[in-house]
């Protein structure tokens, strides 16, 4: 395969996720860049835009929901993925019907997003 | 000498409390009624006495004036009599016609002799009875001498005893008309006395009346005043004796435990319902180390082999801290939820303040609010119960939760009050404000502003009924178009008991 990498993008204000998410998804052949905010994420994809973004919907100041809007206004190609937790399944239908690739609810498996961020490639690279 | 000194200030405070402490059953028993009964009893029995009284005045005067018409008819007939007499020494008349009259004179005495003992007494009647037969034996021995011989010899004495005979009469006339007269003015002023005695024992019996019902009926208003507000401790009136109003405080007792006891069942219906509505953020909130723990727990044994020991290291130390953390978050709604006794302990309340923060603190993140404290430093501790307390600022913060515009902003203090020995706990928020004519039902059980199914109407009547238990208040600061804002005033107390005497 001498594809280049996809570029993923993950979100949470909850460090852990990142710093697990990282090496797990570099394992399977990807590029991954973490955040802890929204407002810092959507200044690294100003400077250089992602394939993937994986968002968590709740954090302060900038929110997934934002997250999703001000990057699909960038580039609808970008596949967006939020994590939602409990009693946000409303909102995670809203975050579809605004776009979003698909919706993850904690807690999940490092399996469970790798399979969708598999589906998301395979789209990507049609 | 201590022991006695120990023993009398004992007796001191006894009697200093036995007013409030003697069971309301135990207190003498005079009724409204007795009272009342009592009272017209007093009027009926006055009323009758002036009537006893008008009666025997009036029948006196009657027999008086009979008495008058006897004596006036008696004086026509010695008059009479006396007349005949000078006749027939001037002129040698006859003396019949004056024995006739002093016969009739006799006859009107003697037919008449228990009206005028009655009134003159027996002496007096003697004396007239005596005056007119010696009258009559001086004219009879007249009449039996020679007429020239007997104006010599008699006529002074037949004088003497006529003149005594009609002066005595005449004087008892005049004697019975002035006490006619004394007995007529006594009857025509008796009544108006009467009337202005009963005018004034009806005020002033009547007055006492209405204002001990009256003071009785406002100590009542003031109850149902204080119960509709939430303070449901006994009345204890401090009477000394029982009446219909004590069997009142007594219904009023047991219609107090009953409310009491509901009151309780509400604040337990209502935390529930907080726990409800905290429950959803806590989920939430849950499984970020649920989620922190299941991915680092998958990838540890995903790369257990390729991962050095240093890493699985700080692998299993987040397991650790991550599990720590969501026990943390259960115990910390346990704790509020835990059904428990009322239990008065001393309590920071900063630290209480900073729990119920805490327990809301998914519904802050979740709305997205603003939430800035301010903490007055080295507070004085107050006395309170633990779940209770927060019970009542989990309610004001939820409800400045949901006042508050999204992404809005919600403040909450705690400081001394420089001006009272209370602390003030302010909760704000920069809500649309509560209309101003509901304001005043704010507190009311069952009372919402918000949309049917999402309020309980409890909230702040709940709050408000565990306040005062605690021996403080919940009001209502301000409310505007920018915002709202509630002060809840706990004493600051040093014991237990402090709290409980309130």
């Amino acid at each position: 395969m001498s594809e280049k990498k996809l570029r993923i993008m993950v979100i949470d204000d909850e460090n852990i996720v990142g710093k697990r998410l990282k090496p797990a998804l570099e394992k399977s052949g990807y590029l991954v860049e973490t955040f802890e905010d929204g407002e810092t994420a959507l200044a690294r994809y100003d400077e250089e835009p992602f394939d993937i973004v994986v968002t968590d919907i709740r954090m302060e100041k900038v929110d997934g929901i934002e997250v999703l809007e001000k990057i699909l206004a960038k580039s609808d190609r970008t596949k967006v993925i939020i994590i939602t937790g409990y009693a946000t399944v409303e909102v995670a239908r809203e975050a579809l019907s605004k776009g979003a690739f698909d919706f993850i609810a904690k807690p999940f498996k490092p399996d469970d997003l790798r399979t969708i961020i598999k589906r998301a490639a395979n789209e990507l690279r049609q | 000498m201590s022991h006695n000194h120990q023993r009398e200030s004992g007796e001191e405070r006894d009697a200093v409390d036995d007013l409030e402490n003697i069971p309301l059953r135990s207190r003498p028993s005079i009724s409204i009624r007795a009272r009342i009964v009592t009272s017209f009893s007093l009027f009926i029995l006055f009323c009758f006495a002036i009537t006893c009284w008008s009666y025997w005045i009036l029948s006196e005067m009657e027999k008086k004036i009979e008495f008058l018409e006897i004596v006036g008819k008696y004086m026509v007939e010695i008059q009479q009599a006396r007349r005949f007499e000078k006749n027939y020494l001037l002129y040698g008349t006859n003396l019949d016609d004056a024995l006739m009259h002093l016969g009739t004179a006799d006859t009107i005495l003697k037919r008449h002799s228990r009206t005028i003992r009655h009134i003159l007494g027996a002496q007096h009647l003697k004396t007239i009875m005596e005056n007119l037969s010696e009258y009559r034996k001086q004219l009879e021995m007249v009449g039996r001498t020679e007429r020239e011989a007997a104006i010599q010899s008699l006529e002074p004495k037949l004088r003497e005893y006529g003149g005594q005979m009609v002066s005595f009469a005449d004087e008892i006339v005049k004697k019975e008309q002035k006490d006619v007269a004394r007995m007529l003015l006594l009857a025509k002023r008796g009544p108006i006395f009467f009337v202005f005695v009963l005018i004034v024992m009806m005020f002033f019996v009547g007055n006492a009346l209405i204002r001990q019902l009256m003071m009785a009926l406002k100590r009542f208003m003031d109850y149902t005043k204080r119960i509709g507000e939430g303070d449901f401790s006994p009345i204890m009136p401090a009477r000394k004796y029982r009446d219909e109003f004590t069997s009142l405080a007594e219904a009023f007792n047991r219609m107090i435990r009953e409310l009491n006891h509901r009151q309780e069942v509400l604040i337990e219906s209502h935390k529930l319902r907080a726990i409800g509505t905290l429950v959803a953020g806590v989920a939430h909130e849950l499984n970020n180390p649920l989620n922190n723990s299941l991915l680092t727990a998958s990838l540890l044994k995903e790369d257990f082999h390729t991962l050095t020991d240093e890493e699985k290291m700080e692998m299993i130390d987040d397991l650790i801290s991550e599990t720590e953390r969501s026990q943390s978050i259960v115990k910390r709604l346990l704790d509020f939820a835990r059904e428990s006794k009322t239990s008065i302990k001393s309590l920071d309340l900063v630290e209480i303040v900073n729990e119920s923060i805490r327990l809301v603190g998914n519904q802050i993140k979740l709305a997205k609010i603003r939430l800035d404290v301010d903490f007055e430093e080295n507070l004085p501790r107050i006395h309170g119960d633990e779940q209770m307390l927060k019970q009542v600022f989990v309610n004001l913060l939820l409800n400045a939760i949901d006042a508050a515009d999204k992404r809005g902003r919600v403040q909450i203090s705690v400081r001394k009050d420089p001006e009272s020995n209370y602390l003030l706990v302010t909760v704000k928020d920069n809500g649309p404000g509560i209309p101003e004519h509901l304001q005043s039902r704010i507190f009311e059980p069952f009372f919402t502003t918000k949309a049917q199914g999402k309020g309980t109407g409890l909230g702040l009547s709940v709050s408000q009924g565990i306040v005062r238990k605690l021996g403080g208040y919940i009001r209502l600061d301000e409310s505007t178009q920018d915002g709202t804002s509630f002060t809840v005033s706990l004493p600051i107390t040093y014991s237990p008991s402090e709290i409980m005497s309130r």
